[in-house]
């Protein structure tokens, strides 16, 4: 291994001597963190109806697609986005419905695609853990619905299907619907987007150009 | 360490390394007189502040986000040491391997050992300041390891052999002509518009295949998780997430003031960075991970933590809360004298009020000591900073440590400044002497003052005072005098 203990010793023996005074037992620390003042705001008083309209809002804000539907509507939804798309190859993680899957459409299950094989794919299509309505942000922890992270990473075009009941007003309150820390977490706030020349809003750089967004009302 | 990695040229030496930089004042002037460089400043800055005060104001919770961010920064760094063993156990656990550097040369040293390991012979780069302050690229590419930046403004930067200048927007000291100049030189791209969709696509093309084929990828962390052991990298662009994602091996370099005690924590530092970096209510993409996960992404990972005199910035009580820095940008966007000298005249790659306190500290106060004094002390950086850094009460303290240095070194016995100080403290001290030197002053400006009744230019030093503005000439009388006429007095002396 790299590096040796005698590196590690004497970083945190200066951190150590740094702050002296302050250094205390596990429980004196854990109280201290929890006595830290946390008066912002941290549950919504929105109807999950206006939850839904300020997400879509946000989310044209961005340039996303975005459309809605009946929980029974959903394959006839996810169809048309794909058909209106004009591509034919779309990934899929293997925790997709195979409804979803519609029989015009070439599809290729992530069981083990290379690399090769999902950025040769056109779009991809996945579910979401939980979607922020304050900033418009869909948030995977890549289960096997949200599939691994390169599914929605290299296609052009990512497929979002999202539910209402999915749905919280800020950022707070998708912290509270975590139980334990996940792994893998991606927050995604609209196509990937770039200011660096002329602070010009320029979408598409290296994530998908396109993000399309199918909320199912199912509340 | 094994011969083998040691360098084989010697790296080429940043224009930001703040040992051999030259001091503020002198560096700024050249870029005050190009009005291209503030024009593109000025644009850049105003875009941000404006986009960054309407999500302020929408927020009515602002002031306590600021006051919670800021409770759990100081929280963090009070128990750094506890919360880094944490994070190193955790992390571990997860399968990522955790390295400790105590400076600069130490994190270039593990990582060149670690790409020797992997035969790595190029590298892609998600931006990281902190490799910027290690001037990590110019030491890689000596020892033979070729670098691809991956930022669009950093590859600006690296195909246009430019410096950054802004620790968010590093090229915004560049226009789109500039821009197109570079990319149509350094990727064979004749007829290459200057329209930023063109030039961004340009970068596109130019990354795409490097992502996929390069499987070493180097980068920073904005968190550090100490609960579960992750890392979280807030970005905009997607290049983050390639690097983080399609590579083999990556390394992770982070200062070892990164860290957060828990996951919840990001509910607070996530709100307030986007909205004080970018102006956006939340940035593009956020990604966290957690050691390794088979079959996604990177199946080695490491971490480098590094120290580089963070340490003793965290041992003084006025400073640590320089530490507390999230690396917005916000006090930079805001900054007075930034707006006019953009960033390279600080020579760091910390620019603006944030580096003026963190870079003098980081060089242990050996270099860079021009810079606590680049500041009007306004205070307009305090009152956006996200985790209430004092960076005015900061730049004081600083100050008042280069004079002390700088009373036992005999050549400030040349130092105008030290001199004048010592003359008026010898003046101020008696009345008499007071007067007399009003007297005198008032006679000898006499030959300089035109009759407008302004002084338009002095010899020598006065100079200084008179190359940029006009000094009222001396009155006839002083006021004192003229109320000893006006109203006499028997027992009041004037």
């Amino acid at each position: 291994m790299v590096g040796s203990d005698q590196h590690r010793r004497d970083v945190l023996s200066r951190i150590r001597s740094a702050t002296h005074g302050c250094t205390q037992e596990l429980s004196q620390i854990n109280s201290a963190y929890d006595a830290l003042p946390r008066a912002y705001f941290r549950q919504s008083h929105l109807s999950n109806e206006m939850l839904c309209e300020r997400m879509l809002e946000r989310l044209r804000e961005y340039d996303a697609k975005v459309v809605e539907c009946a929980p029974t509507e959903l394959p006839a939804a996810i169809a048309g986005q794909l058909l209106v798309s004009g591509k034919r190859t779309f990934v899929a993680p293997p925790g997709v419905p195979l409804e979803w899957m519609g029989s015009e459409f070439t599809w290729k299950v992530d069981n083990q695609l290379t690399t090769e094989e999902i950025e040769q794919a056109d779009g991809a299509l996945t579910g979401a853990f939980c979607g922020i309505a304050d900033s418009g942000t869909i948030v995977l922890h890549h289960s096997e619905t949200e599939g691994r992270r390169l599914i929605s990473l290299l296609p052009d075009w990512h497929f979002c299907v999202l539910y209402a009941s999915q749905l919280v007003e800020m950022l707070p309150e998708y912290f509270g619907r975590c139980n334990v820390p996940p792994g893998l977490a991606t927050f995604i706030s609209g196509p990937s987007a770039t200011a660096d020349i002329e602070m010009t809003r320029i979408k598409g750089v290296h994530g998908p150009r396109f993000l399309v967004v199918v909320l199912v009302r199912d509340v | 360490m094994s011969e083998s990695v040691t360098e084989r040229l010697s790296p080429k030496r940043s224009r930001l390394d703040p040992e051999f930089a030259p001091p503020f004042p002198e560096a700024a002037l050249p870029i005050l007189r190009d009005p291209q460089v503030r024009k593109n400043v000025a644009h850049a800055t105003d875009v941000i502040q404006a986009k960054r005060g309407k999500l302020v104001i929408e927020k009515t919770d602002w002031r306590q986000l600021r006051e919670a961010a800021s409770a759990i920064r100081s929280h963090a760094l009070e128990n750094l040491g506890a919360y880094l063993e944490e994070f190193e156990l955790r992390c571990t656990a997860a399968g990522g391997i955790v390295h400790w550097a105590s400076d600069a040369g130490e994190a270039r040293q593990i990582i060149l050992e670690l790409l020797r390991q992997e035969n790595a012979s190029s590298v892609i780069k998600i931006k990281t300041m902190t490799s910027a302050e290690i001037q990590l690229n110019s030491h890689l590419q000596a020892a033979g390891v070729e670098v691809f930046e991956t930022d669009l403004a950093e590859i600006i930067l690296q195909l246009g052999d430019e410096e950054p200048s802004h620790i968010v927007v590093p090229a915004l000291h560049m226009n789109r002509s500039q821009v197109r100049e570079i990319f149509s030189r350094r990727m064979g791209l004749e007829g290459l518009s200057d329209d930023p969709e063109a030039l961004t696509a340009a970068a596109r093309n130019y990354l795409r295949d490097k992502f996929l084929k390069i499987p070493t990828a180097i980068g920073g962390a904005n968190f550090l998780i100490a609960e579960s052991g992750s890392v979280v990298v807030v970005e905009s662009e997607g290049n983050g997430r390639m690097c983080l994602t399609v590579p083999r091996t990556l390394i992770t370099l982070a200062g070892i003031e990164k860290v957060l005690p828990r996951f919840r924590d990001l509910e607070v530092m996530l709100q307030v960075l986007a909205r004080s970096a970018t102006g956006e209510r939340m940035n593009p993409y956020t990604s966290m991970w957690t050691g390794i996960k088979p079959d996604d992404g990177p199946q080695h990972f490491h971490v480098v933590l590094l120290d580089n005199g963070r340490s003793s910035i965290l041992a003084r009580k006025t400073e640590r809360q320089t530490l507390k820095c999230i690396r917005c940008a916000a006090c930079m966007n805001t900054c007075p004298v930034y707006r006019q000298t953009g960033g390279h005249a600080y020579g760091s790659v910390y620019p603006g009020p944030i580096g003026a306190i963190l870079t003098p500290q980081l060089e242990r106060m050996k270099h860079a000591q021009s810079l606590p004094f680049a500041s009007s002390l306004c205070g307009a950086c305090y009152e956006v900073c996200p985790v209430k850094i004092n960076i005015p009460e900061v730049l004081i303290e600083l100050r008042a440590q280069v004079v002390d240095g700088e009373r036992h070194n005999l050549k400030r016995l040349l130092d105008p400044i030290y001199l004048g100080m010592k003359v008026a403290s010898f003046v101020f001290q008696k009345a008499w002497r007071f007067r007399m030197a009003q007297l005198l002053g008032r006679k000898a400006l006499r030959f300089f003052t035109r009759r407008d009744g302004w002084i338009h230019s002095l010899p020598s030093l006065g100079a200084k005072w008179t190359q940029t503005r006009d000094l009222r000439g001396f009155p006839d009388q002083t006021f004192r005098g003229w109320w000893a006429a006006e109203r006499g007095s028997r027992n009041g002396r004037v």
